[in-house]
């Protein structure tokens, strides 16, 4: 375990290395740079010397790789240094949003959960069945269906009509509900279609059928056989997209003015706010790192046959 | 089996019973106390009253300014400062009022403003540029402060917010500014809302309001809702699809109040057709300013006849002007183009403009669109070209003729900031490239004049200039949209600067 955690830290940094390099290049080339934006042109009096002059103090007349240079240096020292448009430590700014953009993920992979897991489930073992096409139905339903559209009905349903719920905002665990529902129920569809499949596979395996013919309990051969062999595959789909997930969360942000680190990102790529940029992408390439490697130890759990490879009894 | 779909179940009840979980925060905290939950469009992560660029702490009246913007007369007035005078335009003579208090209990004196404008110089560059303060000396409740030029406009630039005047002996002014408005902050959740509470030392009188909520979302039919569930009293830009509906409920009025923008069709006088006077007036012509107004923005919008709206003192009184298709058609006629087999030409050339527009402001490309299509009943090929960033694109590349735009055009009550940007060769938004000896004279004069009728004269006289040459042609002012329970707040006044909104005389039934 610790030679794999070992080998994994010399990857990721140089997956890190990499990924910032790349992205401040793809951010510095793309057309305009922050300069109007703080000196906020479309509201105060600015001179075009003046816009120069600032670019040139700023350093962005320089080459690409001097600028990369200058911004690793100060990374080095964990220095992100301040948003372009708020004056704010990038990293101060990335502590207030993070927490609430992960509880936002969560909340909708619980609500995933809660959705997938009996859909998928009864559409498996009901195969063919009404309850499978109903399941099927909702899942089309659910991924035709965009998710700022979902959040206004859902708001306008518990919010304004049955006023169960608060519309917006992020002020303790109910506020929490909609967003992660609406996000939940968007995403949840993909994985009831993945799950029905791969549990119709565990469940046409032998040792199922020799289970049933020991006599064992239906609930405890699903459980404890069927729905473990199943997960896997569902699970490394769900690796593959949690750090698209997370970054994709910023139209449930918007809606429900829900104050992650998604709206914040938009905001700085329109604005060029480019430590922020930084900032974000280095956040999000060690979260996807932590939830690959989260995933990976846990084919290690479902799977004995990995297991048993790493003690050589395999 | 059964016991399967008795687990699912009750999976099924728990999230009934989380959802019901609600509490009566869930209506936006509505209890017997005088309280008012304003929803705004914008958001702000920082509450720093100086950086922050929604200008958060003056609308929440959180802080102030040393000159108010009166949004009847649309001139500057004293706010925390009682009165001001210069001789020269250079050195102005500032007299602050003696009985303001922070929120904090310290009293608002010379030092404390002269620390908070050289706080604010330091940490937003844009507002140094603006303010060009060489020095400021304090003599008690008396400020002398000398600008490195004359700069006769100098007391309007202190309407903007983040001049705003705070105690920076405090710390958190990211979370907790401490100013000297009718109310104080008592949380703050970035991007989320802040809350307030009365400050019952406020100079002015105390806040009929014993608690305020400004709270932010940026879509807008999430506001239109909110309004509707009474999460929100008073609701800024609601979709304007929703207005109606919000019409209809009880209680609730829609105000739609004319703003100190101006759509505008920015034109290119380096390129070729558009250095005679006649197509560019031609250009103006063919815009259908009233089509536009009602199609694209339902109405909300007052139609433009030059950059600044009617009410301002130096808007001029512009010669009526002969608009539509036939008229353009004449103007060009004047220019030396005829149209041959449905195409307007000179010399055997067809006329083609490249027009640009960009998605940030969404009526825009639609005015595009509509221009696009009423120049191609006069045979003009008007082919639209999609930019990002519009003020980096028009700079960079010149390979435009014609563009939509949006621009402030006397945000703080003066014409000085627009006049210089937008027609001094010099200017940061002179997109145009208008370099006019006669118009640079006139604005170089406006720039050293220091009485506001006076100044008021010279910009109206630049006003008109710029309508004969029509090196810009303006399309219209796009309305704010307000929606508000009237039945329960009471003195809301949508202002047209959109700096001031929660005060100290907004109050609830």
């Amino acid at each position: 375990m610790i030679r794999i955690l070992a080998r994994r830290l010399a990857e990721v940094a140089i997956f890190l290395l990499l990924i910032t390099f790349v992205s401040f290049l793809f951010a510095r080339m793309a057309p305009g740079d922050p300069v109007l934006s703080i000196l906020r042109v479309d509201d105060l009096s600015v001179s075009a010397e003046q816009v120069e002059q600032l670019r040139e103090d700023m350093g962005f007349n320089e080459p690409l790789l001097v600028q990369y240079g200058e911004w690793l240096a100060d990374f080095a020292r964990l220095d992100f240094g301040n948003s372009y448009i708020s004056n704010q430590p990038v990293m101060d700014m990335l502590r207030g949003g993070v927490p609430a953009t992960l509880e936002l993920t969560l909340g909708g992979l619980f609500v995933m959960v809660l959705v997938a897991l009996p859909l998928g489930s009864l559409a498996a073992l009901y195969r063919g069945r009404w309850i499978d096409q109903v399941s099927r139905g909702l899942s089309l339903l659910g991924a035709a269906v965009p998710s700022f559209w979902l959040g206004l009905i859902l708001i306008d349903l518990l919010g304004v009509r049955l006023g169960w719920l608060p519309t917006m905002g992020r002020d303790g665990l109910h506020s929490a509900v909609l967003p992660s529902v609406t996000l939940g129920l968007a995403i949840s569809s993909v994985y009831v279609r993945l799950l029905r499949s791969s549990l119709i596979d565990s469940l046409n395996q032998e040792n199922i059928r020799a289970a049933r013919a020991r006599g064992i309990s239906e609930p405890r051969i699903f459980f404890s056989h069927v729905l473990r062999a199943s997960l896997p595959p569902v699970i490394t789909v769900f690796g593959v997209s949690l750090g698209s997930l997370i970054g994709g969360v910023v139209v449930i942000e918007v809606i429900f003015a829900y104050p992650g680190i998604g709206k914040m990102v938009v905001d700085a790529i329109r604005g060029r706010d480019y430590p922020m940029i930084q900032g974000y992408i280095f956040v999000m390439a060690i979260l996807v790192f932590v939830i690959n490697s989260i995933v990976d130890l846990s084919y290690r759990y479902l799977n004995p046959e990995l297991r048993l490879k790493g003690k050589g009894r395999v | 089996m059964k016991k399967l779909l008795i687990l699912f179940a009750a999976l099924a009840a728990m999230v009934l019973v989380l959802s019901a979980c609600s509490d009566s925060s869930a209506e936006g905290g509505g209890d017997a106390a005088k309280e008012v939950n304003l929803l705004f469009n914008f958001a702000t992560n920082s509450l720093d009253p100086h950086v922050d660029t929604s200008y958060v702490p003056v609308r929440a009246g959180i802080a102030e300014t040393l000159v108010y913007l009166n949004d009847e007369t649309l001139e500057i007035e004293p706010w925390l400062a009682k009165s001001w005078s210069s001789e020269d335009g250079q050195t102005w003579t500032f007299q602050l009022r003696e009985d303001v208090k922070f929120q904090n209990g310290k009293p608002m004196d010379g030092e404390a403003v002269k620390a908070s404008l050289e706080r604010a110089m330091a940490d937003n560059i844009a507002i140094a540029n603006a303010l060009r303060i060489e020095s400021i000396a304090v003599d008690d409740a008396e400020l002398t402060i000398k600008t490195t030029m004359p700069f006769p406009e100098f007391p309007s630039e202190l309407v903007h917010p983040n001049t705003s005047i705070i105690d920076v002996s405090e710390t958190d002014f990211i979370n907790k500014p401490v100013g000297t408005g009718p109310f104080a902050v008592a949380s703050f959740t970035p991007g989320t809302a802040v809350d307030l509470v009365r400050f019952d030392d406020y100079w002015d009188g105390a806040a009929k309001l014993e608690r305020a909520r400004f709270s932010f979302n940026e879509d807008a039919n999430a506001r239109s809702l909110a309004l509707e569930s009474k999460g929100a009293d008073i609701v800024f830009r609601p979709e304007v699809e929703t207005v109606e509906q919000l019409e209809a409920i009880d209680g609730v009025t829609v105000e739609s109040t004319s703003t100190f923008r101006v759509h505008q069709m920015t034109m290119n006088l380096q390129r070729e057709s558009l250095q005679d006077v006649h197509v560019r007036q031609a250009i103006d012509a063919l815009i259908d300013r009233d089509m536009i107004a009602e199609t694209i923005l339902s109405g909300h919008a007052e139609v433009a006849t030059g950059p600044f709206p009617s009410s301002f003192s130096f808007a001029p009184d512009y010669p009526e002007k002969q608009r539509g298709i036939d008229e353009a058609r004449k103007l060009l006629e004047q220019a030396g183009y005829t149209e041959q087999d449905g195409v307007m030409q000179k010399d055997g050339e067809p006329l083609t403009w490249t027009l640009l527009t960009y998605s940030a402001r969404a009526d825009l490309p639609l005015i595009a669109q509509v221009f696009q299509s009423d120049a191609g009943q006069l045979g003009i090929d008007v082919v639209i070209e999609q930019i990002e960033i519009p003020e980096e694109h028009m700079v960079a590349n010149r390979d435009w003729d014609l563009a939509t735009y949006s621009n402030l055009t006397a945000p703080r009550g003066d014409a000085g900031y627009y006049l210089n940007a937008t027609y001094h060769p010099e200017g940061a938004l002179n997109f145009s490239g208008a370099d006019d000896d006669k118009l640079t004279a006139m604005i170089d004069e406006l720039n050293q004049v220091v009485g506001q009728e006076q100044r008021s004269d010279i910009a109206e006289e630049i006003a008109s200039y710029v309508d004969e040459q029509m090196y810009n042609s303006f399309v219209l002012h796009p309305n704010t949209l307000v929606a508000y329970n009237s039945g329960k707040v009471k003195n809301w006044t949508t202002t047209r600067s959109e700096y001031y909104m929660l005060t100290n005389e907004l109050d609830v039934e």
